[in-house]
């Protein structure tokens, strides 16, 4: 089918089995390092993050992307070690959680800078390593609305996803007009984009996901195990029934190969404190039973865990990007 | 004079090498940086990042500094601007210069997003209370080499504003600022947005003991307009001129205008209350940094001063006297500084929960 590039190098997409396509290894804020108050005991995270992996092969999982964009305490030599210790594959990804969470550096740069970056992240390494970047993250601000930074990374990341193949994955479905936009006038295909987080409490709209999904995208119920049902769950959090009842509807309007599904649980959260007991493994321990007792087949579960995953990274051939004139000419025209 | 030499003869600063008596500092710059990294920088791949050239750079120009007499660089960038403390070891211990390692933040722009939107509902940026936490740390604990362990202590808590003028989450850092130096002794130092008399009494407003302040940025040229210098000294804080050889281009004055501005200074009585320094990068990686080499002051601009009049004696005191009581903890301090022990990194780790 073609390849998927995993911080120990590309694997053929058929390779990747069982895949949640958003999940942390840790994320945390830029700045969090300064602060003491979330320093772990390295050997304890190390052992914490090698259970949770260790687990997921268990329940037959095979692929980790780890969503922590630039900064946010992706760490490639850790993954490495990560994905030699437990044998899964984990994919890092280029770009930013969302400009709030960019460096100063990165955030004053242009949208060209910015297309090199996570052309140079997916094509040559990161971070001196020769580990590549499987997909390009991006994502919405505080405050409802993208940002003028948020558009100049989505913009970049539709020129880069054009020149290397590579998919996006947005951190947040907030304000999906301005983002559907920004790929159209790239000329990017809706079906390289999984447009993330649309289950999380405080945003949900079920036409914005129809209209997603209508238009080739992928809807992300990637914050699943955020549950209002546990203790001190996070702002973002859901009532359990409530989400599953979200999935199902998405199902029922005939979208099982546009739905995703993920945790995005952090092994070891890195600069807030997490949700005590969350990880990865939630999906096969809690999700799964909730869905195949609402009716989902096993032959369904398969498409939502292997195929779809799988199609979704495999690299695409590289297009031209637009002519900067044609792109201009769309956006008279808008 | 009298009681303040026995002060000083006393006193102790903290360097990154532990602390020193206040009086073998010698000649001291107050406010420059030693490598600084636009937050950020370090994970381009455009940017290189090579720790030997840095440090052999940075060698070079701290022995410049030190064979016209230099003996004491403060490296005011603060935590998040790339410090380096194990660097700054390393090069005292191999130019014999003492460095000083300061905590603080700011400007906003160059905060990261765990101080400004934290994963709350509002995103409340941090309020004075958690940044003097943060800060006072880094004073009583030592300094962060972050996630491995705490270092020697901070000797100065430095705070920068947009020169625009102070934002509210600047306020903020000034006030924890001010803060940290009231509870802990260290000076705090900062460079002012658009008023700093206005930034001043912000910092006063704290409880802190304007001895214990130091304003920076005072030859720019809207300060210089303003006669902030002057009103600084006259309330008892420090007037730090420090952007000596800038010049207009980069809205500060010239040197030939700083020069009268220190004689007047000198002439009004305030001798004791005007710091120099040249705000020089020593190492910049991701942004622009003027071509200034730590020796300019003792080079250049001293002589300039003795043309204008200016005594050896006065000379003195602005380079050694004021900088080393300026640096010298406040031993009154409710908080005491803890000593450095390579053994003790373990109480930073917190057990993982789950």
């Amino acid at each position: 089918m073609g390849k998927v590039n995993t911080v120990l190098g590309p694997i053929a997409s058929e390779d990747l089995g069982v895949t949640s396509l958003h999940e942390h290894i840790g994320f945390g804020l830029p700045g969090c390092d300064l602060d003491t108050q979330w320093w772990k005991k390295p050997d304890e995270a190390f052992e914490v993050t090698i259970a949770k992996l260790r687990r997921f092969r268990e329940h037959g999982g095979k692929t980790f992307v780890d969503c922590t964009g630039i900064g946010n305490g992706r760490d490639l030599e850790y993954f490495q070690v990560l994905s030699r210790r437990t044998g899964v594959h984990i994919v890092a990804v280029t770009g930013f959680v969302a400009g709030d969470s960019a460096m100063a550096y990165f955030r004053e740069k242009s949208v060209e800078y910015l297309t090199d970056l996570f052309v140079h992240e997916i094509t040559v390494g990161i971070a001196g390593t020769s580990a590549k970047a499987g997909a390009i993250k991006v994502g919405v601000s505080r405050g409802g609305k993208l940002s003028e930074l948020d558009k100049r990374i989505y913009r970049a990341a539709a020129r880069a996803a054009l020149k290397t193949g590579a998919p996006i994955i947005t951190h947040l479905t907030t304000d999906p007009q301005t983002a559907l936009a920004i790929f159209d006038e790239e000329g990017l295909p809706l079906n390289r984009v999984l447009m993330g987080h649309a289950d999380v409490g405080q945003d949900v709209d079920e036409e914005r996901d129809s209209l997603i999904a209508g238009r080739g995208g992928y809807v992300g119920f990637d914050t699943i195990g955020y549950d209002l049902d546990m203790e001190n769950p996070p702002y973002w959090g859901r009532y359990r029934k409530d989400r599953v009842d979200h999935f199902m509807r998405f199902l029922g309007k005939g979208f099982l190969d546009k739905a995703v599904i993920a945790a995005d649980a952090n092994c070891c959260a890195l600069g807030w404190p997490g949700l005590k007991g969350h990880s990865v493994n939630y999906l096969f321990e809690e999700f799964l039973p909730d869905i195949r007792k609402a009716g989902v087949s096993e032959e369904a579960i398969e498409q939502l865990l292997v195929h779809t995953p799988a199609t979704f990274l495999t690299l695409q051939e590289p297009q031209p990007v637009r002519r900067i004139e044609e792109t201009e000419a769309v956006l008279a025209k808008n | 004079m009298l009681q303040n030499q026995q002060e000083i003869s006393t006193g102790v600063v903290r360097t990154v090498l532990g602390p020193v008596a206040a009086q073998d500092l010698g000649i001291v710059l107050i406010n420059e940086s030693l490598l600084s990294v636009y937050p950020g920088a370090d994970l381009a791949p455009e940017i290189n990042m090579d720790k030997s050239e840095i440090f052999e750079t940075l060698k070079r120009k701290l022995n410049d500094f030190r064979r016209q007499g230099g003996q004491t660089i403060v490296d005011a960038s603060g935590m998040f601007h790339g410090r380096d403390v194990w660097l700054y070891q390393t090069l005292s211990k191999a130019t014999g210069v003492n460095i000083i390692a300061t905590t603080g933040l700011g400007p906003e722009k160059l905060l990261g997003g765990y101080f400004v939107t934290p994963q709350t509902n509002p995103p409340t940026p941090w309020p004075a209370e958690k940044f003097a936490g943060l800060f006072t740390q880094e004073v009583v604990e030592g300094v962060v080499v972050p996630r491995v362990e705490r270092s020697t202590a901070a000797g100065a808590v430095v705070s920068i504003a947009n020169p625009e003028g102070i934002t509210n989450e600047e306020k903020s850092l000034f006030r924890g600022s001010a803060q940290t130096a009231r509870e802990t002794g260290v000076v705090v130092s900062v460079q002012h947005g658009a008023d700093a008399i206005a930034d001043l009494e912000l910092l006063l407003a704290e409880g802190v003991d304007p001895s214990r302040v130091v304003i920076g940025g005072v030859d720019r040229q809207t300060a210089v307009g303003s006669k902030a210098a002057f009103e600084i000294a006259r309330r008892g804080a420090y007037a730090s001129i420090d952007h000596i050889g800038w010049g207009s281009e980069e809205g500060y004055i010239s040197d030939a205008e700083r020069v009268r501005l220190v004689v007047e200074l000198l002439e009004a009585g305030f001798s004791e209350r005007v710091l120099l320094s040249t705000s020089a990068v020593g190492v910049a990686k991701g942004h622009p940094a003027k071509e200034l080499a730590f020796d300019y002051l003792l080079s250049t601009f001293v002589p300039l001063l003795k043309k204008a009049g200016v005594t050896d004696e006065q000379i003195r005191v602005l380079l050694e006297e004021n900088p080393q009581r300026v640096l010298t903890v406040d031993t009154t301090a409710a908080l005491k500084i803890k000593e450095y022990s390579v053994a003790g990194w373990r109480q930073w780790f917190s057990p993982v929960d789950h």
